[in-house]
């Protein structure tokens, strides 16, 4: 026939033009992605939010955080610079600081310009109403021999002021400043560790970056170790790393696992190394979902590597189709044997693309990447079983092994025995009582922790650094909106009195927000006015020999300060812990975030922007659970609708009868996974649900093969059973996987194929009713 | 690939270890340390010695010896816009395994307390310490380990020159880390049998000048004192 040459020409033609493209998307490395967040839901349509959220994110996908521990303090110090000249030497990071040169001439210069804008609601207080008191502690504070010194002449800051700015800045944590070395250390568990932060050249989303970061430490901590001192760390590079080569890992043991554990079956049961040429359609299937994928998406995500890695036990099934037929046809020909189970074929590539393209309905960036990948791939491999393998395969006669058909028959058998004991209304009946006991116990879980499968050891070392700095930060923060800077520092101020109490009641460790760093030009005035009556209550100052003409002098100075605004208060060193707060300018108006420390109750949280203007919370975690959750609902929503698309696709060939019967099995085979975790204790997770909507899809192909019975019906078994352990092969691996999200879609996915496969011969019942 | 979830809380370690430490936190301790830690390698010197040459191991050696000190001292605070020193007097008793009281008589009337606790100073309640110094544990430990005679803790932050013998010396610090160096020039030290002067020079151009006298190494604590220590 013209169609056995034209086709494999055609479809040579078609995959020299698709590994051009392939080239050409490789050809400035590979274009695959590391990021988490491209595949979680993007909740956020708020561009400001967003941006907010991008300032907290950058510094953790580029900064390391290393505590370097010794009994010995100068021990401490001495390895933790030879780690910070090391690892400045070693080209990976833009700036290694282990040690604090501060700019004292800017400093001074700092709080000198913001005496009015930045003295603390407190000393405020007293200058304006105890002026007496105010006058007598600085005259206290110049014989004070242990107040230190001062970083401004007393000539130049008479009333102290900048004194009282220095003690009112907020100081949490326990680090402390070696004055020697210039190192911040910490005391704790016995040791003293000198905090050392590394800024990298690169993001945690480079693909080689994190995995040489990753090194490094641990080349450190093993040199520190031979030095007596311990290394803690706390990196998103660290996630990073440890997710990439968990993928690698994982993608290796999935992938190598199913490609060896089908080369096997296939060689056992066909016995010709020829038929291992069936492979090529999976690598055909790979390539067209990997291209598909970087077209649509600019590149791909490890992850749908890992998961697409599975994609290998459902690809393999086409061929599998007319190759299981050597048990009956004989001689088996390639290119009839195609013909015969051609429209077999095309529909299950059509119900499995359904079930696939499902999960791009749903909101995870995640499911759509893998959703098209797979329904790319599916194609891919479809149309390279159909037109070019059987031309591969032309002149091979499969004298398949005798032993598959056996089992098969024997387990045909079994079935035909135990249905003479118990008929099928009374096994339904038994079913949906398993059913029905194991869905009373199962329990609904949903985290965006499912998707982190960081090891212990990361998070431990995390926490401890957390704990020996004293730093415990929230992930949520408050973003306050408002028309101009004046308005936000009032909401600012609103805000924080609800926080203030939230910290008195230890609910909360503390929070940063720009109205602690300056005064609302109000209060500035305020300042400058009562300055005017000060002259009454200097004498004390007076009698220490302290020229009256210098105080008049400064506080005309002061009153001649001009009022700070956000912009001029973030300019100098004292700043800097506020100045990512500052969103500045947007939409009109102005923004600011609210970060917060410590807290232990991110319920409470939400209740104080109730009544506030402007203010919001955001919590992207508390956001991403809900999401979860919701998606669930749609989720289940998503499969009814597969179901009732694959119904219509299948009246045609089965008639409304059959098709509904073909669906309720695999429907029927969900229903008892989902009892087997209840049964199992396992939470149904979305994940889960996502893997049983995936696995009615590739069922219904199960039931197809039985209903259709080409060849008799132990041969169709033995078709259905070589499909289901192929694809189980790969998807089941997927449970080892070290990812709870990863392994829950392994975990489901595997229990529906054997549901489906011990439930797939009803679909024939008719026949023997 | 699931970095950011799990290490959202490392980016704001991170980011305020960054900011707040390295400024806020570290520059208070910064700027309330030099003072307690000098004044009491100061008084830790007020020992006669009567060895001819001597180093500083031997002075540290002889300074961990005496378990109580009284004296008085004067303070003047030189500064640069004032015509006349900020004059202050008063009395301080060193017990070794206590701390130190610093007491001020005139012009004001103020007590001071350094011990393992911290520095307190008292009110009309009672002795309160110092809020914002209580975290500051390194710097206390620092100063009890030269109260103890362990001068390397000053041998760190300062270059230590020891000129002269056990009966006529003259001690200079001289600041190692830039940190130091943007606030002291320098620290003279003078002594003979006791400690004479303590001469503190910033780099603002102002200077304190420490006077001890009759600093006595042979009274024991009396009970007022025993009882200021205890509390």
């Amino acid at each position: 026939m013209p169609s056995e040459r034209l086709l494999p020409r055609l479809f040579l033609i078609l995959l020299v033009a698709v590994l051009a493209l392939a080239g050409w998307q490789w050809r400035h490395g590979a274009p695959l992605s590391a990021n988490l967040m491209e595949l979680v839901p993007g909740s956020t349509p708020d561009a400001l939010e967003l941006q907010a959220e991008q300032r907290v994110q950058e510094p953790l996908n580029r900064e390391m955080l290393v505590l370097v521990g010794h009994a010995d303090r100068q021990q401490a110090v001495a390895v933790a610079q030879q780690l910070g000249e090391r690892w400045q030497a070693s080209g990976l990071f833009e700036k290694v600081q282990w040690n604090l040169q501060a700019d004292l001439p800017a400093l001074r210069e700092q709080l000198l310009r913001g005496r009015l804008a930045m003295l603390s609601a407190k000393d405020r207080e007293q200058l304006i109403e105890h002026p007496d008191a105010f006058i007598q502690q600085r005259v206290q504070s110049l014989f004070d021999p242990f107040t230190g010194f001062s970083l401004v002449p007393s000539q130049e800051d008479w009333l102290g002021l900048t004194g009282r700015i220095q003690n009112s800045q907020p100081q949490r944590g326990a680090v402390q400043l070696d004055i020697g070395s210039g190192a911040l250390i910490a005391d704790a568990d016995g040791k003293s560790w000198v905090l050392l932060r590394a800024r990298t050249t690169g993001n945690a989303f480079d693909m080689k970056l994190p995995l040489q970061v990753a090194d490094l430490l641990q080349a450190s901590r093993a040199q520190a170790g031979q030095q007596g001192a311990q290394l803690l760390a706390a990196s998103g590079l660290l996630y990073a790393a440890n997710g990439q080569r968990q993928a690698t890992r994982e993608i290796t043991w999935v992938g190598g696992g199913a490609t060896v554990g089908i080369l096997l079956l296939l060689l056992l049961a066909f016995r010709r190394w020829r038929v291992l040429l069936a492979f090529v359609p999976v690598l055909v299937g790979m390539l067209f979902g990997a291209v598909a994928c970087v077209a649509l998406f600019g590149r791909m995500h490890v992850m749908t590597l890992v998961l697409g890695s599975s994609l290998i036990g459902v690809a393999v099934d086409y061929p599998l189709h007319y190759l299981t037929k050597s048990w009956s046809l004989k001689p088996w020909r390639s290119w009839p044997a195609l013909r015969l189970t051609l429209p077999g074929l095309s529909l299950s590539l059509a119900t499995s693309c359904i079930g696939y393209l499902a999960l791009a309905w749903t909101p995870f960036p995640a499911l759509t990447q893998i959703a098209v990948f797979s329904a790319a791939g599916l194609v891919g491999a479809y149309l390279c079983a159909v037109c070019l393998l059987p031309a591969l395969l032309k002149g091979v006669e499969l004298r398949p092994a005798h032993w598959p058909l056996r089992i098969a028959e024997c387990l045909w058998l079994l079935r035909e025995a135990l249905l003479k004991r118990v008929p099928s209304p009374v096994l339904l009946a038994l079913v949906l009582l398993f059913c029905a006991g194991g869905l009373w116990q199962l329990n609904s879980k949903n985290d965006i922790r499912q998707w982190i499968g960081a090891p212990p050891q990361l998070l431990q070392e995390a926490q401890a650094v957390a704990r020996i700095t004293g730093f415990q930060p929230t992930s949520q923060f408050f973003l306050v909106r408002a028309e101009n800077q004046q308005q936000l520092l009032e909401r600012q101020r609103a805000l924080s009195q609800r926080l203030d109490q939230l910290v008195n009641m230890d609910k909360l460790q503390g929070y940063l927000a720009l109205n602690q760093l300056v005064n609302l030009p109000a209060e500035q005035q305020q300042l400058r006015e009562a300055l005017n009556a000060l002259a009454q209550h200097w004498q004390p100052l007076l009698d220490l020999g302290v020229p009256a003409s210098a105080l008049q002098a400064e506080v005309a100075h002061l009153q001649a300060l001009p009022t700070e605004d956000i912009d001029s208060a973030l300019t100098g060193p004292l700043a800097e812990p506020w100045r990512t707060l500052w969103l500045g300018p947007v939409d009109g108006g102005v923004a600011a975030m609210v970060s917060l420390q410590g807290l232990n109750n991110p319920a409470l949280l939400r209740v104080q922007a109730v009544d506030l203007p402007g203010v919001q919370l955001v919590d992207r975690l508390g956001d991403l659970n809900r999401v979860f959750a919701d998606t669930q609902v749609s989720a289940a929503e998503l499969k009814l609708m597969s179901c009732v698309l694959i119904v219509l696709l299948l009246i045609l060939p089965f008639g409304f009868g059959g098709a509904l019967r073909i669906v309720a099995l695999p429907l029927l085979a969900a229903l008892c996974s989902l009892a087997s975790l209840g049964w199992l204790g396992q939470p149904l997770t979305l994940f889960s649900l996502f893997g049983l909507l995936l696995v009615t899809a590739i069922s219904v192909d199960y039931a197809i093969l039985m209903r259709e019975q080409i060849g008799g019906a132990a041969v169709s078994l033995l078709g259905t059973l070589l499909a289901a352990l192929t694809t189980w092969l790969s998807f089941g691996l997927l449970a080892v996987s070290s990812t709870p999200a990863v392994s829950n879609f392994g975990l489901s996915v595997s229990l529906g194929l054997a549901f489906s496969f011990m439930l797939a011969p009803w679909a024939s019942q008719r026949k023997y009713a | 690939m699931r970095s950011p979830v799990g290490a959202g809380l490392l980016a704001k370690v991170v980011n305020d270890i960054a900011g707040y430490l390295t400024r806020c936190g570290a520059l208070k301790s910064f700027a309330s340390k030099p003072a307690p830690t000098v004044i009491g390698f100061m008084l830790l010197l007020s020992v006669s010695g009567t060895a001819c040459a001597f180093d500083l191991q031997q002075l540290s050696d002889q300074l961990a010896k005496p378990s109580v000190i009284h004296g008085s001292f004067i303070q003047e605070k030189h500064l640069r816009a004032l015509p006349q020193p900020l004059v202050s007097q008063g009395s301080f008793v060193l017990a070794k395994n206590h701390g130190l009281l610093w007491l001020l008589k005139t012009p004001l009337q103020q007590d001071y307390r350094i011990s393992a606790q911290g520095i307190a100073r008292r009110d009309a309640n009672g002795w309160q310490l110092l809020p914002n110094k209580s975290a500051g544990a390194e710097q206390n430990r620092l100063f009890l380990a030269v109260l103890q005679g362990d001068s390397s803790g000053l041998q760190r932050d300062f270059e230590l020159q020891l000129q002269g013998e056990a009966t006529q010396w003259k001690l200079t610090l001289i600041p190692r880390s830039m940190l130091l160096k943007q606030v002291f020039n320098q620290i003279n030290i003078d002594g003979g049998a006791l400690v004479h002067t303590i001469e503190l020079l910033e780099t603002q151009g102002d200077s304190t000048l420490l006077r001890l006298q009759g600093s006595a190494a042979d009274q024991p604590l009396s009970e007022a004192e025993q009882h200021d220590f205890a509390q």
